[in-house]
């Protein structure tokens, strides 16, 4: 078969599949209506749309290039050979309402929002060729209390770059004075002395803590510095555990200096290897939403749990770290995210506020109220606390996926 | 955020009564099913399904209107699956507690009502979590909020509004509490004809109202079908609930579970019902070891038919009267003890909507489940409170361990789409 021939029967198909849509959708819609009990559904329009290069977007608009506005649904058909992704975008702003991505080629995507009143058009997106815009299409005002759906400028990979930069120049800066942590705790237990060891190894934990470690982003090597004790064991009966956890664990048993230098020396062997696998290594623009919002989930999952506690109980001071760290990473991105996210103040506002009542756990003398010692009352507030920071920060993820410029 | 199509203000439910009423009629069991009390669907199911083959009428009730004078959950007919879930507030002050209502009304309101979450763009994760898939069906899902005695502590500035009865569940007399499975500041009973309905109200209400409130205790219960017919059974396997008042009696209501506003009342009250929650284990591998007849006159039912030992039928009278030294049903029988149907006791019935639990282990590995007692006063202490003392050493309690629950008022209803449960309260 010629490629045009097969363009020609694949096209009959998607014609065929069209028009199945449409009659399913037409038959779906009572159905739906009735059973969604949602009177709304009545001002939705309903749209079957094709993607392509040749056209994007036809089946929107009409000869008039005009519908009204409110409440569109659309079913979205990738008419071309390979994998699409595809925009709505609003003409004069750039900014996008509706992003399908990964439309399979003849496979259809469903997508529902709401617009108000403006110009628009779709933006077709195959994988390895430039973005076809289709014609603009003039949208009506929506009806009274209609709840519009939020559009964004996509951010691109070349906006993080430089954020991704930024963040990466500071944690390299850390990592010298990381060393020095570590190195003062070997020397404090050389010298006997394990009341200083134990502020040494706080200190220096602290400061990895802020690094933002979430989700492996330092690889193999985290697991070495920051490694939890394998199933069924403790941190201190663990042969394999290296790192912080491993010195902890000692320290707070009152093992011998020896034993806990023997465990100091590979925890600083693995940081110098991130010294120097991290001077020429980038973070991936891709990374830095992401960890802005998976710090704190994983200070949730793992610390709040208290399953990473291996005799410290400073378990409150490694949140603490970790919300500092969360917010060095969402601070490169306030550029990005000011016209982005309207509760960006809301987000470094709760940030702070749980970081003051987490550091409320700090006595005088910088111990750290365990997490088995707080009141159920206490408990409460820092979760709740935590739990609505982390919903702020979802969307930072969300709208710093990396998205492609149209 | 939309609103239904065919939401009817305040009348859904009473059309449902007269509809559930007629098809009793129609099948001759009027009587059973006004004596039944409808304390559940499933209770009025098997009375139509007795009667009539097909039960194809009695599907579920497929949605029940938000608003109203009263919440949903406290009359409407118990669906299948609940969540009982208790939490604390953590709302800084009154303004945030103000929020934090406003929103569990708005979720509440959206779950029950149903319809499609609005789209967040590129700029959000989803809005919903889709286990109900795109659009939200009601699912017969009702949220009834409820106020502990701790909301109305000085945090709020609530101490001189708090109903007069509210206070802090005392430990009765064969109580084993444990306090973390006990009280809260609020309890959410959310009731759906499905599992994954209330597990979907529960995910969107907790999601929404993260920094205000944490979950202190959960309970989830089942309501069973009717074996084969009339009020369903609990896990000892008698019928529990048959002598509940009936729902569809108004002066009764508000005799036994609408809250009176007048004094020592605040005003707010009117509309809302003291909402009594008990988690009760039952031991129900020794339970199991008992003889029958030893377990029907604990009871002082049988225990296929339901019947007071007296008679012969699930709701017939057990004429007290007529056994007065408890020649046949026990003077410590827990019916007897519970209703002992005189006039003196007539004020003291309360509305009883209960759930069973089936929960995992104990730790010597004796099954966990039990029920979770829930019924709804007028007030607190001339119903619950005196009948339960009144219940204090009876047989059964070698068989039960009440745990956990509390004493909470449930909100008036919420009039209209601007209102907010517990607005009244912190006017």
């Amino acid at each position: 078969m010629t490629r045009r021939s097969g363009f020609a029967v694949f096209f009959a198909a998607i014609g065929a599949l069209v028009v199945v849509g449409i009659v399913l959708t037409i038959l779906a819609r009572p159905a739906a209506v009735s059973g969604a009990g949602a009177a709304a559904s009545d001002a939705v329009s309903s749209y079957s749309v094709t993607a392509g290069t040749d056209a994007c977007g036809s089946g929107w608009g009409g000869a008039a290039r005009q519908v009204p506005g409110g409440e569109q649904s659309f079913t979205v058909t990738n008419g071309t050979v390979a994998g699409i992704e595809v925009y709505l975008q609003a003409v004069s702003t750039k900014k996008v309402y509706l992003d399908l991505e990964s439309i399979g080629a003849g496979a259809h995507a469903a997508a529902r929002i709401a617009l108000g009143s403006g110009r628009y058009r779709f933006v077709c997106l195959p994988a390895d060729a430039d973005p076809v815009t289709g014609p603009t299409v003039a949208v009506g005002a929506a009806p009274a209390g209609t709840q519009l759906t939020p559009g964004i400028v996509p951010v691109t990979r070349n906006d993080l770059i430089p954020v991704a930069k930024a963040y990466g120049n500071w944690l390299a800066s850390r990592i010298p004075v990381l060393q020095q942590q570590i190195a003062r705790l070997d020397d404090d237990t050389a010298e006997g002395d394990p009341a200083g060891a134990k502020r040494d190894w706080l200190t220096a934990h602290l400061t990895y803590e802020t690094m933002g470690a979430a989700y492996g982003a330092f690889g193999d090597l985290d697991a070495t510095i920051d490694g939890s004790p394998a199933s069924g064991r403790t941190a201190l009966n663990d042969p394999d555990l290296t790192g912080f956890h491993r010195v902890e664990a000692l320290l707070w048993s009152g093992a011998p200096a020896d034993a806990v230098r023997a465990a100091v020396a590979p925890l600083a062997q693995a940081v110098g290897q991130l010294a120097t696998v991290f001077s020429d290594a980038e973070i991936d623009p891709l990374d830095i939403g992401l960890r802005a919002h998976e710090i704190v989930e994983n200070a949730i999952q793992f610390e709040m749990t208290g399953e990473r506690d291996a005799g410290s109980g400073t378990t409150l001071a490694t949140v603490d770290a970790n919300l500092s760290g969360a917010a060095q990473a969402l601070q490169p991105l306030t550029g990005i995210l000011r016209s982005r996210y309207d509760d960006l103040d809301a987000t470094t506002a709760a940030l702070a506020s749980s970081a003051r009542l987490i550091e409320s756990f700090r006595s005088a003398d910088g111990t750290w109220t365990p997490l088995s010692a707080l009141t159920r009352t206490e408990r409460e507030r820092i979760d709740a606390s935590l739990d609505a920071t982390v919903e702020l920060l979802a969307p930072v993820a969300a709208i710093c996926d990396i998205r492609r410029e149209a | 955020m939309t609103e239904p199509a065919k939401t009817s203000t305040g009348v859904g439910r009473r059309a449902f009564m007269g509809a559930a009423l007629g098809a009793g009629i129609g099948a001759g069991v009027a009587s059973a099913a006004l004596a039944a009390g409808l304390g559940t669907d499933a209770a009025m199911a098997a009375t139509d399904g007795e009667a009539t083959p097909s039960a194809s009428s009695t599907a579920p009730h497929s949605s029940f209107p938000f608003h109203g004078r009263h919440q949903q959950g406290i009359l409407t007919p118990a669906q299948r699956a609940s969540a009982f879930v208790a939490l604390d507030v953590t709302a800084a002050d009154r303004t945030e507690l103000a929020d934090l209502l406003r929103t569990i009304t708005d979720r509440a309101r959206f779950v029950t009502t149903g319809g499609t979450p609005p789209d967040p763009g590129l700029a959000a994760p989803p809005r919903d979590s889709g286990i109900l898939g795109a659009s939200i069906v009601p699912d017969g899902l009702t949220v009834t909020v409820s106020a502990g005695a701790s909301l109305f502590d000085e945090r709020f500035g609530l101490a001189s509004v708090k109903p007069a009865r509210l206070r802090t569940m005392e430990d009765f007399a064969n109580d084993a509490l444990r306090r973390e499975t006990c009280d809260g500041d609020l309890l959410l009973q959310i009731c759906a004809n499905d599992r994954d309905s209330v597990t979907h109200a529960l995910r969107e209400i907790t999601r929404a109202t993260r920094g205000g409130m944490q979950v202190r205790w959960r309970q989830d219960g089942f309501a069973s079908p009717p074996r084969p017919s009339g009020t369903p059974r609990n896990l000892m396997g008698f019928k529990d609930g048959t002598s509940n008042p009936d729902v569809t009696d108004a002066a009764t209501m508000a005799a036994l579970v609408w809250a009176k506003n007048t004094a020592p009342e605040p005003g707010w009250v009117a509309g809302g019902s003291y909402h009594v929650v008990r988690l009760i284990r039952m031991l129900v591998e020794f339970w199991d070891r008992v003889n029958l007849h030893e377990q029907e006159n604990m009871i002082g039912r049988r225990r296929d038919s339901g019947a007071p030992l007296t008679a012969s039928h699930e709701f017939d009278d057990p004429h007290y009267e007529l056994d007065p030294t408890g020649d046949v049903i026990q003077m410590d029988a827990h019916i007897r003890l519970a209703n002992p149907r005189t006039s003196a006791t007539a004020d003291q019935r309360m509305l009883r909507r209960a759930y069973n639990y089936d929960s995992g282990l104990d730790s010597n590995g004796n099954l966990d489940m039990g029920l979770i007692f829930t019924a709804f006063n007028s007030d607190l202490e001339r119903q619950f409170a005196t009948v339960q003392r009144r219940l204090a050493d009876e047989p059964l309690t070698d068989y039960v361990s009440p745990f956990g629950g509390g004493y909470y008022f449930a909100l008036p209803g919420a009039r209209d789409k601007t209102d907010w449960l517990g607005r009244t309260m912190l006017a």
